[in-house]
């Protein structure tokens, strides 16, 4: 496919300049394909930005659709200009139709300073297992986290615990204990900012997330 | 739930737990960096110089090279949440994955040797934007917490 659509654009822009008579005839390095870039907005419409640069010069793309070209190491990439939906389609089609949907995010909190999940967390297992098995997946993380109330160490080693505890739970509802990841962050990371020594219920609780 | 099952797994945990604490992931190794989630005709990676199937559930490592033939196509999440997808005839390498939000230390180093791939953006995109390039023969893109797709020609 990408090699025959190379060669038709190879065979028909020669002859559309023999046509015209208008310019020399290009040499070859002047039709070697190009490397292209196009900036896409995410799922929630939004526009980030990407730097394209080489030794030549550097271009920014900061609008939706919008494409640069780059001829070789030594040109500077073109001017970014806009890229139709079609070309975008013919172009990228593929790799885009491949894209993975993102992962789930789920938080479970915990009762203060233990392992024991909440009344309603415990309810929401069952959404998380659903998931893992939805989405076939077999990287699943399991984040403890803690507030900042006592001792950080201590925090550190409860925040463990409690990653396990889920795991162990995840795993007595057939999730292979090989799909999951522990990792625990103690009052390092905190999903919400507080000072040293705040005894926060969102803090204490363990992310996971389904790849 | 059986006791020493328990047991068994709070120990590798503990374990797991202190090698991710150290951050070593910066070398070709044995650590998961991400998974395969669809794959579709010829799909593979290249590790240690051999050519492995890549179906989904295949689990990625660090230095993996991920390639499709040229009736392929290939979506994979890294654990940093972001999403890499080939189009056909494609060869993109994983070079740098570092995850480790709690010590901030965050890189991505993806080079895209052929073919097409899209990327939305993970954490390291929105966490460190600075940290996540990628790699082609003739430019070197860097990104700021978004989606692109690239071509590049053989």
């Amino acid at each position: 496919m990408e090699t025959l659509r190379s060669l038709a654009v190879a065979m028909v822009a020669p002859a559309l300049l023999l046509a015209s008579c208008a310019a020399p005839r290009p040499s070859a390095d002047a039709l070697r394909p190009e490397t292209t870039v196009v900036l896409l907005p995410d799922a929630d419409g939004k526009v980030g930005r990407i730097i394209v640069a080489n030794q030549a010069g550097s271009r920014t793309l900061d609008r939706a659709e919008t494409a640069t070209s780059i001829h070789d190491a030594q040109t500077a990439p073109a001017e970014p200009a806009p890229m139709a939906a079609a070309e975008i389609a013919t172009t990228f089609g593929d790799a885009l139709a491949a894209q993975p949907p993102r992962p789930l995010h789920f938080v479970l909190y915990f009762e203060q300073g233990s392992a024991e999940l909440t009344a309603t967390s415990r309810g929401e297992l069952k959404a998380v297992v659903r998931a893992v098995h939805d989405r076939r997946s077999v990287d699943t993380s399991v984040v403890g986290h803690s507030d900042t109330a006592g001792d950080a160490r201590m925090n550190l080693g409860l925040s463990l615990q409690r990653a396990i505890a889920v795991a162990a739970l995840l795993s007595a509802e057939g999730i292979p204990p090989e799909a999951l990841e522990i990792t625990s962050h103690g009052e390092a990371n905190l999903l919400v900012p507080t000072g040293d020594n705040v005894s926060e219920p969102r803090n204490r609780c363990v992310e996971v997330t389904v790849r | 739930m059986n006791p020493s099952w328990m047991r068994a797994l709070f120990i590798g945990s503990v374990i797991t737990g202190s090698t991710l604490f150290a951050a070593l992931p910066s070398v070709a190794g044995e650590e998961t960096i991400g998974s395969v989630k669809n794959a579709a005709g010829k799909t593979f990676v290249v590790r240690g110089g051999g050519e492995i199937p890549a179906a989904a559930g295949f689990k990625l490592h660090l230095g993996d090279t991920l390639e499709t033939g040229p009736d392929g196509r290939l979506g994979v999440i890294l654990r940093d949440d972001s999403l890499i997808s080939l189009g056909p005839s494609s060869r993109v390498a994983i070079e740098k994955f570092l995850f480790s939000p709690a010590e901030g230390k965050l890189g991505l180093t993806t080079r895209i040797l052929r073919g097409t791939m899209a990327y939305l953006s993970g954490l390291i995109g929105r966490l460190a934007p600075e940290s996540a390039t990628f790699v082609t023969p003739v430019a070197t893109i860097g990104v700021r917490g978004t989606r692109f797709a690239i071509k590049v020609p053989e």
